[in-house]
């Protein structure tokens, strides 16, 4: 056996050497029998004709040896060139089918490298699973953080292997003479252990004893901002940077793909809860934990929640509550958006090959008289099956490689245009790699044998008796065929109307999130955030000082009108409270709400114009504690009272209201972005402070406005100025992604099944022109024959839209969460998309039928 | 005549049986054959080669090329182990069917 093998290895190899050896066994043999015969006295001429007489034909021996000797190898290779031939013969066809294919495979591809860079890549911390995220919860839901005394509680307790903190925030990073933004986060040096399989690229983490010493200027740096802020500079560790207005020591540089404790956390400064510096005094532990490995789960929290009572006597109504790491770091919006969205490509990838393959299935129809040849010959089913799927095999082949191509420039596309901070979130700057490339073979075999399988199980389907007659020309089909194409194309609408209704929903949302009330005008508004702190402004009067020039210059800008300072911008506002709200009103005592905090001057409103509804706005006299609340928050403390006059409490703050505006609203799909507010009289400039400008009717450009600033007092430091127009929009821009890439899909789906709906027509238009020549011959008016052809197409439409709309109701749940003021029974939706696709199928059926009806009779009859 | 099935069965048993008297090319098994059997059994030199090719690759006999005399290259075969046991095989089935046909024949 093992000869066996290694004689068809040979004979695979070497061809030549083989093929020669042949000959000279066949020519050694006439030899011999040649000289057999002159011994037997002929004479050589007759010799030589009877030995090539009774070898039977040197080339039928050959091939007859050939054919033994041929292994399965040999005849799939036979059939790929075939294939190629076939392929080639017909261009356009295979363009268009390769075309189809590679977009498929390319989408496919380009999506699964951005999930992948931000949902499968696993969290790299050591046993997740045994990871959590835990606060306190009071029994009317309400989340609370813990205080210090509870943190080292559970970081004694047996039932858990490690209690740590990071609390996120944002702090102000001075390099090179610019304040930018980033994300911090304040962490008790043994977090890393904690997590576990955290190694820094340069330097080294935290050391507990430093903290405890008293140590608490160390920060650890991301590998992204130490790239994009210091120049990846070699001596970065030890390095002094800025962070706040505060030299802190740099001790090492952490990899990019560790994000911690959020997603935009680029910078970590170990600290100590017992002795905070400034203004973090009061800041209170967000607290991660390990579970210890033997211990259940509830019995773990029962015992930090005694632990937890134990350490801090207002816990006593409160219990532990623990939430999972895993998927924690993840933005709420594309942990919705990403399933929908790769749904949504395979959707389209799945009509594209139906496209094909019904692209497949009418080029084997046409070729049925030379496949009942070759089943005349001897090819058995299964043979023909095996050489009509080498042809979609070839095909994918080709629709694999063009695809790596569309999807590394979609990919590319795709890094121009996401924004900044999505691309943060990516291990390497979205690449197709390894993983992508096996999605890509695999996409490739699925659609090869989504493709090809049909096409060639009922291609090959043949009734021997009427294939090889000379009267069929070759251009009918078989029932079996006709009712897989129709099922294709009932298949490609059902997902094309699905893909629509998406789409329209999405663009619909849109559309109403862009017109929502924002409560505010936004247009002609510039807003700046600034930072005046020590040394330079080292109290109140310097930083009033600086600011009266700051606004004098401003206010000469052309276009200028007026100038308002503040502590808080629409639409988040300076602070937000989180907790319970007592008001005074009798029997509501206590609200559970987020609320933002503004601290204004009486200037403000009338700024932004926001309408006083009831109520005055700050005076210089008024006590302290008055101010003036939103219609929002008015509802919520006071139901159908007036507010004027009375008070509500948080935590130890009273207040009183003294004033009524109109609520302002941040229209968002994520609804805890749009809270109630109310706003309190300005105390003065103080270290981080903005400025509203509302100016007409041109306003000026947002760097001249920086400019002026820094002109009119040198040590300000200007953190940004923008329209106020630009931060509404950013809430705006996923959904518009979103809304782009559902029609860009559905446009795909329609166009793809339009197509299929149009050349399937024609194809049937050009079998049955016999029969409409003789259908006109006897009277039939060419309306007559156009609403024919038009019927079928309306028919296979219909069937597939109503499949579609089905479908797309069920699935209209999942949609939910990316709606905005619409939902998936909203009837001009069902309009446009109904409208949209009623169009499409007789727009795709419109040239086919004209077709028919331009039929001459007489020419057709006489091809006969 | 004997139909093509029997034929080709006979066939091989003939290639093997020459084969076990030792190694030769394939105009020789040939000779050997018509010397053997005569005109009883006339074997088309066509189906030769092939029959001797699909033997090889079913490993029941090995070659390889030669120069013979006079310094021509020719294919000689020869049989393997497990060819020695198809001929076995293939003997013994071949004794129990004429004895079968044969008591047929008797009977009728």
């Amino acid at each position: 056996m093992f000869t066996a093998i290694l004689t068809k290895l040979r004979s695979l190899l070497q061809r030549r050497r083989v093929a020669r050896e042949m000959d000279d066994e066949l020519r050694f043999h006439l030899e011999m029998e040649i000289q057999s015969n002159i011994e037997r006295g002929f004479p050589p001429t007759e010799a030589r004709r009877l030995a090539y007489r009774d070898l039977g034909g040197v080339a039928q021996t050959k091939e007859a040896i050939r054919d033994v000797r041929m292994t399965w190898v040999d005849s799939l290779w036979q059939d790929v060139r075939c294939a190629c031939r076939s392929l080639r013969r017909r261009p356009g066809a295979t363009v268009a089918a390769v075309a189809m294919l590679a977009l498929g495979i390319g989408i496919t591809t380009a999506m699964f490298t951005i999930v992948d860079a931000l949902i499968l890549r696993p969290v790299p911390f050591r046993d997740p699973n045994q990871l959590a995220f835990v606060w306190m919860r009071s029994a009317r839901g309400g989340r609370t953080t813990v205080a210090p005394a509870v943190l080292h509680a559970w970081q004694k307790s047996p039932a858990l292997a490690g209690a740590e903190s990071a609390v996120p925030d944002t702090a102000l990073v001075q390099v090179d003479g610019t304040v930018v933004a980033r994300g911090i986060a304040r962490v008790t040096p043994g977090l890393f252990d904690l997590l576990g399989g955290v190694r820094p690229i340069r330097g080294r983490l935290f050391d507990a004893s430093e903290v405890r010493a008293g140590i608490n200027d160390r920060v650890l740096l991301s590998e992204d901002i130490w790239r994009s802020l210091y120049h990846a500079d070699p001596a970065i560790v030890g390095r002094a940077v800025s962070i706040d207005g505060k030299p802190l020591v740099v001790v090492g540089v952490l990899p990019s793909d560790f994000r911690f404790p959020s997603w935009n956390t680029v910078i970590w400064r170990a600290v100590d809860f017992g002795a905070l510096p400034g203004s973090a005094a009061n800041e209170r532990p967000k607290a991660y934990v390990r579970f210890a490995p033997n211990v259940p789960r509830a019995d773990a929290l029962r015992i930090a929640t005694e632990a937890a009572r134990g350490a801090d006597r207002t816990n006593a109504q409160r219990w532990a509550q623990a939430e999972p790491l895993a998927g924690l770091v993840l933005d709420p919006y594309y942990q919705r958006a990403v399933p929908l969205l790769s749904g949504g490509v395979i959707l389209v990838f799945l009509v594209l090959c139906a496209n094909v393959s019904s692209l497949l299935l009418a080029r084997l129809t046409a070729r049925r008289r030379e496949f009942s040849m070759r089943s005349a010959i001897g090819a058995s089913r299964g043979r023909l099956i095996r050489q009509a799927f080498v042809e979609s095999c070839v095909l994918g082949v080709l629709g694999v490689v063009a695809g790596i191509g569309i999807g590394w420039a979609l990919v590319s596309l795709s890094r121009t245009f996401l924004p900044e901070a999505f691309l943060l979130r990516t291990l390497n700057p979205l690449n197709i790699d390894l993983r992508s490339l096996a999605v890509t073979s695999v996409s490739g075999v699925v659609a090869t044998l989504a493709a090809g399988l049909l096409p060639a199980w009922v291609g090959t389907r043949l009734a021997p008796d009427t294939s090889l007659r000379v009267t069929d020309r070759g251009g009918t089909e078989t029932r079996g065929a006709r009712a897989a194409t129709h099922a294709l194309l009932i298949g490609e609408l059902a997902l094309a109307c699905t893909l629509l209704v998406g789409a329209t929903l999405l663009v619909r949302s849109f559309i109403n999130l862009a017109n929502a009330e924002r409560g505010l005008d936004v247009r002609g508004v510039l807003v700046s955030t600034m930072s005046l702190s020590p040394p330079a402004f080292p109290n109140q009067p310097s930083r009033a000082m600086a600011a009266r020039s700051i606004e004098e210059q401003v206010g000469r800008l052309p276009g200028v009108r007026h100038v308002a300072w503040s502590y808080g911008l629409p639409p988040d506002g300076g602070a937000i409270s989180f907790g319970d709200w007592r008001s005074d009103a009798p029997g509501t005592p206590m609200v559970h709400m987020d609320v933002d905090r503004y601290s204004v001057g009486p200037e403000f409103f009338a700024l932004y114009g926001i309408p006083l509804l009831r109520g005055r706005t700050f005076e210089p006299a008024d006590r302290e504690g008055a101010v003036v609340v939103g219609e929002r928050l008015a509802r919520a403390l006071w139901p159908g009272v007036d507010p004027i006059g009375r008070s509500f409490s948080f935590l130890e703050a009273r207040f009183h209201v003294i004033g009524l505006v109109k609520e302002i609203h941040h229209p968002s799909l994520d609804a805890t972005l749009d809270r109630p507010e109310f706003y309190e009289p300005f105390d003065g400039v103080g270290s981080y402070t903005m400025m509203s400008i509302r100016c007409g009717p041109v306003c000026p450009n947002a760097a001249l406005v920086r400019q002026r600033i820094v002109a009119a007092h040198p040590a300000v430091q200007v953190v940004d100025v923008q329209a106020l127009e630009d931060v509404y929009f950013e809430q705006l821009a996923r959904p518009r992604a979103a809304a782009a890439l559902g029609f860009a899909f559905a446009g795909v789906a329609v166009l793809a099944a339009a197509g299929g709906l149009f050349s399937v027509l024609s194809y049937a238009v050009g079998r049955r022109k016999r029969e409409f020549g003789i259908r006109t011959a006897l009277g039939a008016s060419p309306g007559q024959i156009r609403r024919l052809v038009l019927r079928d197409g309306l028919m296979v439409a219909l069937t597939g839209i109503l499949i579609g709309t089905v479908t797309a109701w069920s699935l209209g749940r999942a949609l939910m969460s990316l709606e905005y003021g619409v939902t998936i029974t909203d009837p001009l939706t069902w309009t446009v998309v109904l409208g949209l696709l009623g169009f499409t199928t007789v727009a795709a059926s419109w040239r086919p039928a004209r077709q028919a009806m331009r039929a001459d009779p007489v020419l057709l009859l006489r091809e006969e | 005549m004997p139909k093509t099935e029997y034929l080709q069965g006979a066939l091989d048993l003939l290639i093997l049986k020459t084969l076990a008297l030792g190694p030769n090319h394939g105009w020789g098994i040939q000779q050997r054959i018509r010397q053997v059997a005569g005109e009883a059994l006339s074997v088309s030199q066509g189906s030769l080669y092939p029959a001797l090719h699909r033997l090889e690759a079913a490993g029941i006999v090995a070659s390889e090329m030669t120069a013979s005399e006079n310094n021509r290259k020719a294919r000689v075969y020869r049989l393997t182990a497990a060819g020695r046991r198809r001929l076995e095989a293939e003997t013994a089935d071949w004794h129990l069917f004429s004895l079968a046909i044969r008591r047929l024949l008797q009977l009728a």
